[in-house]
């Protein structure tokens, strides 16, 4: 595959003053050179040839499995019985850029057990750089990020406005936040940060939601968990499923709150859940989230998913704080009025309507719910986009609203698994199993999904107990790829190569100020007598990270009427006739 | 989320008392004679039973009921004990009726007839941990009788364990293939697992069969809603309306169709009509929080809100209490 590479990018080694410390460190990684020719680059942006049909391969289905030969060798551990929840819920993937050299790496989250949870060497994250070519190699031990903990999630962001990204790990008994150092390792900030958190963590998110032009960072927590008083296996009404004995809870199990640490600079943030109103005193069992501006007011609002309690969705008031408004808008329960065991979270405009809709994977005997932005409010259109039937035997988490063939619409993915490995013993009948098949939809327009799984082959109908899910073009040849992150067992790299492809644009966007992200920033592009609309964005999916590059996938057009972005400044910067088939690198003046 | 109206009305058809009419086959009537059965003067079984009989029919409650209660007690009769349950269950003595019903089914445990008539009674008194206590037996005793396994899927959407209603239902159907009853219990727990497809070809050929089926209109219209026919469903709970305007289904389903089409207060109309003819329905509560809320009016919405999460909370309490009593399993939920 021909692949040229993005240049070396810590854009604000020069500009930002916070980075002073940190702008000697240069490594073979991080060109601090490059920041210059960034910096003139602007609009120009860093262009990438038209993808060559002949150049990729020819394959059917779409996505092939790429683990054994990407160097990926990674087991995510727990213990086989899943006798306690917190065996369950592990763990998320991340798709980032720690090195600036143009390419998605990988990190993938592992988890302890109760057995090893006194030794943190137990379980080994890992951080895998890319080499290009699908190549890849663990770098963990050099980066120094392979021991969090008992980690459950990730999310990425550029929280110091070096120009690197830092990594932020969602743990039991207290989270990490890693900082870049520029030259492949970072630093365990947690403690100078403020951000370790506490208790059982789960989601994660960066984003500047008091538009004070910084990253503040929002963290889901799921169930008080004391591990020397553990509730005992199948015992209790809260503790069987159909009358077999498993593992407690949630339910039953008294919940955790969630945290808001505003930042305050100089890597320094303060706990301001409660006076922002996000703490969640009632303790709703918290997991995947996604901050997203639903109402398209400037203003950042939040999504939590809350698995066997009602959603949240905190609407920005503007003013530091957040009103809760997920039942009066229509997302925080099923259509039916039930609490749905929600887990993870997609955003995206699957209908080219210009508003962010969200989707949202949930239990076994409930629908993954479908929530279609109306301006004001939300619609389930769960049944109606032909995406809730199929849904209903598994329990889904990982998921992505994607545009996987580059027709210009966002299709949908959801990883499933079950949580209780005893229902395969117990043979419930028509009970989903253990094990469980992907879920695939193809957007077919007019806000219609058809389920195509079986289409896609193994790589998506082989059984599997999957969590985390992140897509990116690990290869940047304009087709998305995905890493999943499966329970107890190796992940998948699943590399697209679907021939043809419909023709493509990636939009980078380098923010000005301490969002050198961009994170909150919306792309609009108009191609083909289409709109599309992307945001970018930090923690998605199950308590994972996506590639925060905005692709847009352009049918035959060959090039982009207009790329116009909405800074989270509210500025914004317009473009015309972009040439399709780059990474097109827009930085904020 | 429980289906409570509809499942009563099919209740109330189910428990049509067929098997209290039918004699008593089974292995324990009259099987040994009380020490009353010594005294040659006392009236004979027949007799009490057809006085008793009298009584009832003269209106005379309490003399019927002490002459069963006699004619139970002298020949440990099965079939004056399910005629006591009768007519305790009509006189909304549920309590009664269901211990006399178990008193018969211990003089005969393994009598289809006792337990049939002892699954329809506690059905009718919205007991269904003891009906399916009773159906279970049943339905093994007797597997090819679609009736047994209809009436323990409906004692199990009552109970609120679908998933398993669902199973006896589709088994009930395999051996009643043109019942509507049982087509159109089966509809509705369908449509409560959210199986619309299904449910809608089950109900299409309750239809067939049984064209004017108010509750087979409006579960049909659920279904169809479901599946984003809305001009469909829109016709059939109309009809189900034109036949009776208090159906709560047919009244959700328009609730549901007007603030799909943005028609607000149509939909909150229709909502309030719903929950007027089933106010325990956390569903239409729910729609209403949300309708209230399009409608701007944020006091009104709260307050339906937490009438909603009030009402949720009974449920899941009322469910999970039936399922305590009857031992029984859940029904797939998270815990």
């Amino acid at each position: 595959m021909n692949r040229v590479r993005s240049l070396c990018l810590c854009v604000f080694f020069l500009t930002s003053p916070r980075s002073a410390s940190h702008s000697q460190d240069a490594s073979p990684g991080v060109d601090p050179s490059s920041a210059a020719k960034e910096s003139l680059l602007d609009l120009e942006g860093a262009l990438l040839p038209l993808r060559d049909p002949l150049a990729t391969h020819a394959a059917s289905p779409p996505f092939r499995d790429v683990t054994a030969q990407s160097g990926i060798v990674f087991a995510h551990h727990s213990a086989p019985e899943k006798k306690y929840i917190v065996e369950s819920m592990s763990g998320g993937v991340a798709l980032f850029d720690y090195d600036n050299d143009g390419r998605l790496d990988v990190y993938l989250v592992d988890a302890l057990t109760v057995d090893t949870a006194k030794d943190p060497m137990a379980a080994r994250s890992a951080l895998f750089r890319n080499l290009g070519n699908m190549k890849f190699q663990d770098v963990t031990d050099k980066a120094g990020v392979g021991h969090p903990g008992w980690g459950m999630g990730v999310c990425v962001a550029d929280i110091d406005a070096d120009g690197c990204q830092d990594l932020y790990v969602t743990a039991l008994g207290g989270n990490r936040l890693y900082r870049n150092n520029h030259d492949g390792t970072f630093s365990d900030a947690t403690a100078r940060s403020g951000l370790a958190g506490g208790g059982w963590s789960t989601g994660c998110g960066f984003a500047d939601y008091d538009k004070d032009g910084d990253l503040d960072l929002f963290v889901s927590r799921y169930v008080k968990i004391d591990l020397d008083r553990l509730p005992e296996f199948g015992k209790g009404k809260t503790c069987e499923y159909r009358g077999i004995p498993v593992q407690c809870g949630p339910r039953g199990l008294p919940g955790e709150g969630d945290f808001l640490f505003r930042n305050d600079g100089d890597l320094r943030f303060t706990d301001v859940s409660v006076a922002a109103g996000v703490n969640d005193p009632r303790g709703y069992f918290g997991l995947g989230l996604a901050w997203l501006d639903f109402d398209a007011d400037g203003w950042l609002d939040l999504f939590v998913a809350n698995d066997s309690t009602a959603n949240f969705l905190y609407v920005n008031q503007k003013n530091g704080t957040f009103k809760e408004q997920a039942f009066p808008l229509g997302v925080a329960v099923s259509e039916d009025g039930a609490e749905q065991g929600s887990m993870g979270v997609a955003v995206g405009d699957y209908d080219g309507s210009g508003r962010l809709s969200l989707f949202v994977t949930n239990f076994s005997e409930e629908y993954n719910a479908f929530y279609r932005n109306e301006g004001t409010h939300f619609t389930d259109v769960s049944f109606r986009s032909g995406t809730a039937a199929s849904s209903l035997p598994y329990v889904g988490w990982g998921t992505a609203l994607f545009d996987y063939d580059n027709d210009g619409r966002l299709d949908i993915i959801v990883v499933n698994g079950h949580v209780y490995p005893q229902l395969d013993r117990a043979k419930l009948g028509a009970s989903a199993p253990y094990r469980q098949k992907r879920l695939f939809y193809r957007n077919l327009g007019g806000g219609k999904f058809a389920e195509v799984t079986d289409e896609f082959g193994a790589v998506l109908t082989e059984p599997r107990v999957s969590r985390g899910l992140a897509f990116g073009d690990l290869d940047d040849d304009g087709r998305l790829d995905l890493v999943i992150n499966d329970l107890d067992g190796p992940p998948q790299v699943l590399h697209n190569e679907l021939e043809p492809a419909g023709q493509w644009l990636m939009v980078k966007l380098t923010g000005k100020g301490h969002n050198t992200n961009a994170m909150g920033a919306l792309v609009t592009v108009r191609a083909g007598g289409t709109t599309q609309l992307r945001d970018v964005r930090s923690g998605t999916s199950y308590i994972s990270q996506d590639d925060m590059r905005a692709h847009f996938g352009l049918g035959k057009a060959t090039q982009a009427d207009s790329v116009e972005v909405r800074w989270p400044d509210g500025t914004t910067t317009r473009m015309e006739n972009v040439k399709a088939g780059q990474v097109l690198t827009i930085a904020q003046r | 989320m429980k289906r409570a109206p509809a499942a009563l009305a099919l209740l109330a058809l189910a428990a049509s008392p067929a098997g209290a009419q039918t004699g008593t086959r089974g292995p324990g009537v009259a099987r040994k004679r009380g020490p009353a059965t010594a005294r040659e003067a006392a009236p004979s079984l027949d007799a009490l039973l057809a006085q008793a009989q009298a009584a009832a029919e003269g209106g005379r409650t309490e003399e019927a009921a002490r002459l069963l209660r006699t004619a139970a007690e002298r020949f440990s009769s099965v079939r004056a004990l399910l005629q006591l349950g009768h007519l305790q269950a009509a006189q909304k003595d549920a309590k009664g009726a269901l211990a006399s019903l178990a008193q018969a089914r211990a003089l005969a445990p393994n009598s289809e007839d006792v337990l049939s008539t002892y699954a329809q009674l506690a059905l009718a008194v919205r007991a269904p941990a003891p009906a399916i206590g009773a159906l279970e037996p049943l339905t093994r005793m007797c597997p090819s009788v679609g009736r047994h396994h209809y009436l323990l899927g409906v004692a199990l959407m009552q109970a609120g364990a679908i998933a398993s209603s669902v199973d006896a239902l589709r088994q009930a159907r395999a051996l009643e293939p043109d019942r509507p009853l049982t087509l159109v219990a089966l509809g509705l727990a369908l449509n409560n697992r959210k199986l619309y497809a299904e449910a809608r070809e089950v109900l299409l050929r309750a239809l067939e069969l049984e064209p004017a089926n108010v509750e087979g209109l409006a579960a049909l219209a659920e279904s169809e809603e479901g599946q984003g026919e809305l001009a469909a469903a829109e016709e059939h709970a109309r009809r189900a309306l034109d036949q009776a305007e208090a159906n709560p289904t047919a009244n959700l389903v328009m609730g549901m169709l007007r603030m799909k089409q943005e028609r607000h207060a149509d939909a909150r109309d229709a909502l309030l009509r719903a929950l007027a003819a089933d106010p325990e329905s956390p569903k239409a509560l729910y729609l209403l929080s949300l309708v209230y809320a399009r409608l701007g009016e944020e006091t009104a919405s709260e307050t339906y809100r937490a009438a909603y999460q009030k009402q949720l909370r009974v449920v899941e309490e009322r469910v999970e209490r039936i399922r305590r009593e009857g031992g029984l399993a859940g029904g797939g939920e998270r815990q």
